[in-house]
């Protein structure tokens, strides 16, 4: 009995064997690869001292005999035609810079985390980055591969078309690591709101905290039984504010970003760096007993704190006005879906800035590409992201898919030959979610985007008269919170239980509730946030001279 | 217990006792029905109402305006969520089968008295559904060390077995068959794979129903593989198809705040709700068959474990 056991044992002992057996020899090839790799770089070599002047197209150093196969990394969803239109860019790819480039896509479901995972993993080459998925952060972490040597030496064109001051911006601790994209793009938080019902009613237009009261009581007053706002707390999730409603204070304020800086402090944009206290001001009482009186006259849901965001409520006319949250872009939208309709809406739109003359553009690192570290092939990565934004045939591919199967151009603007028919779009416009890639010089506008331009137009002007012509100097800025992020959660608790409210004037006393307030978020632990993010805020204005 | 011959005569006392209980027992059931079953019957009923009266009135017990138009959508172009449909039934067939195999022969192997060590291997088994590696840890360890991002395999493989119903095997094995039998099969010449598959596998039909059912559906519902390991949309498991396609409705919408980038062509309320109806139908269809098995798996577990 013992011998069949031992018997049994050694023949697992031997099967063991045989797979670690498998996996030395897996290492060995791995090493072999490695050995593969150093001896072709020597024929390389030989090849470069040869035809010296052949790899002439701004590629000075870059040897391209060996086929590079890239992962790029993106956010969102594939579309369907993936596969055909990589295959037409690989081609393109491979003629140029003897690269391929597979792209690879996050899905919307838990992005967060998987992005994090790509990076720690090393699984891609070139990756998306953006404010929002803490760029800044990861960058100082030393996620990425520092890019300012190899842009002189790789892809001169490349920098000298996105620009030193766009690449300035990039910049995390004196190192660029990001290559923003070259669209100045606006997405200034504004005011939606019916212009057929403010004609219809003889309002005026809602474009001071004044003028917008009036213009909601006017409606509540001629047809009752209209919804007005449909404000929740869904787009007040940070350190600003605690309830949609508390956005219109933005028409109040030229803040130096929509709804200030966080933890209840606030600048300026004229003056960056003079920061200063708004939820003990008397201010913030002032503007806490406005919208007391606004949620008293039944502007919003007296369930509004706990309703969950409807975002179709103002496409089917049940608000009359969106206030947190919008951008151009989502004015865009509304405007094609009150035009499906058919009912003769009209919706129109202004920006808070436009009233105080501050209006930026969106921040360079709102949409740019960096180079994950532990890239093999960092230089043909840089090669290869230079043709993906400066190679024209080959940006377009990547924008917009094949010219006659998805798409084609009339009078210089993008028309989807697939939407056209009727057909199921495989290859929308953007279709790689590549935002990341869009170059300002060459980016074809959509039938909505003149709509858009027009509004880009009006606000580059109103932009480049400001102290800081055209420049967004807020998004750069990205907080460090390690130090207090007990404080900070518990400041976050407070905000949503005492401050949210307070915005949404859903308190009985406006005095009492303010104090408790302010006492609960002293308790929470608000000096030390402060302290800390004021100190990182400043060093930010003064390394970007943001003064 | 030692009461129990002289309590005899207070059995209409008892008997009353038990109305009460059976009376409370059968309130919190139905009870309890009605909190898992009310919910599907709105969704049910949502499927079947236009969206803006859905938008305008919230959602109802009874389908109000209507309409077949959510279930038109999604069958206009059903390609997607058939190839959904397909890879699901795909990994709940290969990973069930598969994954039953090797439970019951765990199972089996750690239930025998005569391996050695069978507690150790127990407690190697056991270990590992206390502490874990983490979600980093883990998911590296499938998209670096083993390579298989983006293959079908690491879908289906990393769930094959789990402590809990390697555990359970062994019991319902412990269960149905007496050492005694086993010693005499062996007396008679039997080796391990004959008592294995000649003795212990014809009783093991409610084990083997369980465990089936248990591990088909965590294959059936799961999604957070697809989301983690998948890298063409051609290899995801439906249920993550469903849920992606909600969370790319949200994202996408809050995403516009900072991005100028397109959001029409979002499905709407009642298409999401249809979705989920034709997600959910066939493990309704498919559940009465095994229920049976499933709740004398879950009793005699109950029992013994």
């Amino acid at each position: 009995m013992k011998k069949r056991f031992f018997g049994v044992l050694m023949s697992l002992v031997l099967i063991v064997g045989m797979f670690t057996g498998c996996a030395g020899s897996g290492s060995k090839s791995a090493a072999d690869q490695l050995d593969q790799q150093g001896v072709a770089d020597i024929p390389v070599n030989n090849d470069q001292k040869t035809p010296a002047g052949a790899a002439a197209e701004g590629t000075n150093s870059a040897d391209l005999s060996e086929r590079v196969d890239l992962v790029f990394y993106v956010m969102g969803d594939a579309p369907k035609d993936e596969e055909l239109v990589e295959a037409t860019l690989n081609e393109k790819l491979i003629e140029k810079c003897n690269a391929t480039v597979d792209m690879q896509f996050s899905t919307w479901t838990e992005f967060q985390q998987k992005y994090a995972n790509e990076i720690t993993s090393q699984g891609a080459d070139l990756i998306y980055i953006a404010n929002w998925l803490n760029y800044g952060l990861l960058a100082s972490q030393g996620a990425f591969v520092e890019l300012d040597d190899m842009l002189n030496t790789v892809a001169p064109e490349l920098k000298a078309m996105v620009g030193e001051n766009m690449l300035n911006m990039c910049k995390v601790d004196g190192k660029t690591y990001a290559v923003p994209n070259t669209w100045a793009e606006y997405v200034s938080n504004g005011l939606k709101y019916r212009e057929d019902l403010r004609v219809k009613y003889n309002l005026p237009v809602p474009d001071s905290l004044e003028n917008l009261e009036a213009y909601l009581a006017g409606i509540k007053a001629n047809d009752p039984s209209q919804g007005l706002l449909t404000v929740t707390t869904e787009e007040s999730q940070g350190f600003k504010t605690a309830f949609d409603a508390a956005w219109v204070l933005n028409f109040k304020y030229p803040w130096v970003n929509a709804n200030g800086l966080d933890y209840g402090l606030t600048a300026n944009y004229d003056t960056p760096s003079d920061v200063y206290d708004y939820w003990f001001s008397t201010d913030f009482e002032d503007d806490m007993k406005m919208l007391k009186r606004w949620a008293d006259q039944g502007f919003w849901s007296k369930s509004a704190l706990s309703d969950t965001n409807n975002s179709d409520a103002y496409k089917n006319g049940l608000c009359v006005a969106e206030v947190a949250g919008q951008n151009p872009n989502k004015q865009i939208t509304a405007i094609a879906d009150f035009t499906n309709a058919g009912e003769g809406w009209q919706s129109a739109y202004i920006a808070y800035g436009e009233k105080h003359n501050v209006i930026y553009p969106g921040h360079a690192t709102q949409n740019g590409t960096a180079i994950v570290r532990g890239c093999k092939n960092p230089e043909r990565a840089l090669l290869v992201l230079q043709a993906l934004l400066c190679d024209d045939e080959i940006n377009s591919i990547m924008q917009y898919g094949i010219k006659g199967v998805h798409y084609t151009v009339e009078n210089g603007i993008y028309k989807n030959l697939q939407e056209e028919k009727g057909e199921t779009v495989t290859f929308p416009y953007e279709g790689f979610n590549t935002w990341n890639l869009r170059n300002g010089a060459t980016k074809l506008p959509q039938a909505t985007d003149v709509e858009l331009q027009k509004m880009f137009d009006k606000y580059a002007e109103i932009g480049a008269k400001t102290k800081f012509p055209n420049v967004n100097i807020y998004d750069g800025f990205s907080e460090n919170y390690e130090s207090y992020s007990a404080e900070r959660s518990a400041v976050s608790n407070v905000m949503r239980q005492y401050l949210a409210p307070l915005e949404a004037g859903l308190v009985d006393d406006v005095d009492a509730a303010i104090a408790e307030f302010r006492t609960k978020v002293k308790e929470a632990g608000l000096d030390k946030c402060r302290e800390e993010y004021k100190k990182q805020w400043l060093d930010y204005c003064n390394e970007y001279n943001y003064k | 217990m030692k009461n129990k011959p002289q309590a005899a005569p207070t059995a209409i006392k008892k008997s009353a006792g038990t109305k009460v209980f059976n009376g409370i027992s059968y309130v919190l059931l139905a009870f309890g029905a009605i909190v898992c079953v009310l919910p599907f019957i709105i969704i049910v009923s949502g499927s079947f109402t236009d969206n803006v009266t859905i938008l305008k009135q919230g959602y109802s017990l009874f389908p109000r305006d209507f309409t077949l138009e959510a279930y038109r959508t999604i069958f206009r172009s059903p390609k997607d969520i058939i190839q959904a449909y397909k890879m699901n039934v795909y990994y709940t067939v290969v990973g069930t089968s598969i994954g039953l195999t090797m439970i019951a022969l765990t199972g089996y192997v750690i239930s025998r008295q005569e391996f050695k060590y069978r507690n150790t291997v127990s407690f190697l088994i056991y270990f590992t559904s206390i502490f874990g590696g983490g979600m980093i840890p883990w998911y590296l360890m499938y998209a670096n060390v083993l390579n298989l991002k983006g293959h079908t395999l690491a879908i289906w493989f990393p769930a094959l077995m789990s402590p809990f119903l390697v555990i359970l095997m062994r019991t319902f094995i412990v269960g149905a068959v007496p050492n005694a039998i086993t010693e005499s099969a062996k007396i008679d010449g039997a080796g391990h794979f004959t008592i294995f598959f000649r003795i212990v596998l014809p009783v093991l039909k409610a084990g083997l129903a369980t465990v089936g059912l248990f591990l088909a559906l965590g294959y059936w519902n799961d999604w957070y593989r697809s989301s983690m390991f998948s890298t063409n949309s051609s290899t995801w498991q439906l249920q993550f198809y469903l849920y992606d396609l909600l969370n790319a409705t949200t994202a996408m919408k809050q995403m516009a705040s900072n991005v100028s980038m397109k959001t029409a062509d979002l499905p709407t309320e009642s298409v999401k709700l249809a979705m989920a109806v034709v997600a959910t139908g066939p493990v309704l269809l498919f559940y009465p068959f095994v229920q049976r098995f499933f709740v004398s798996g879950i009793t005699v577990g109950a029992v013994k474990g």
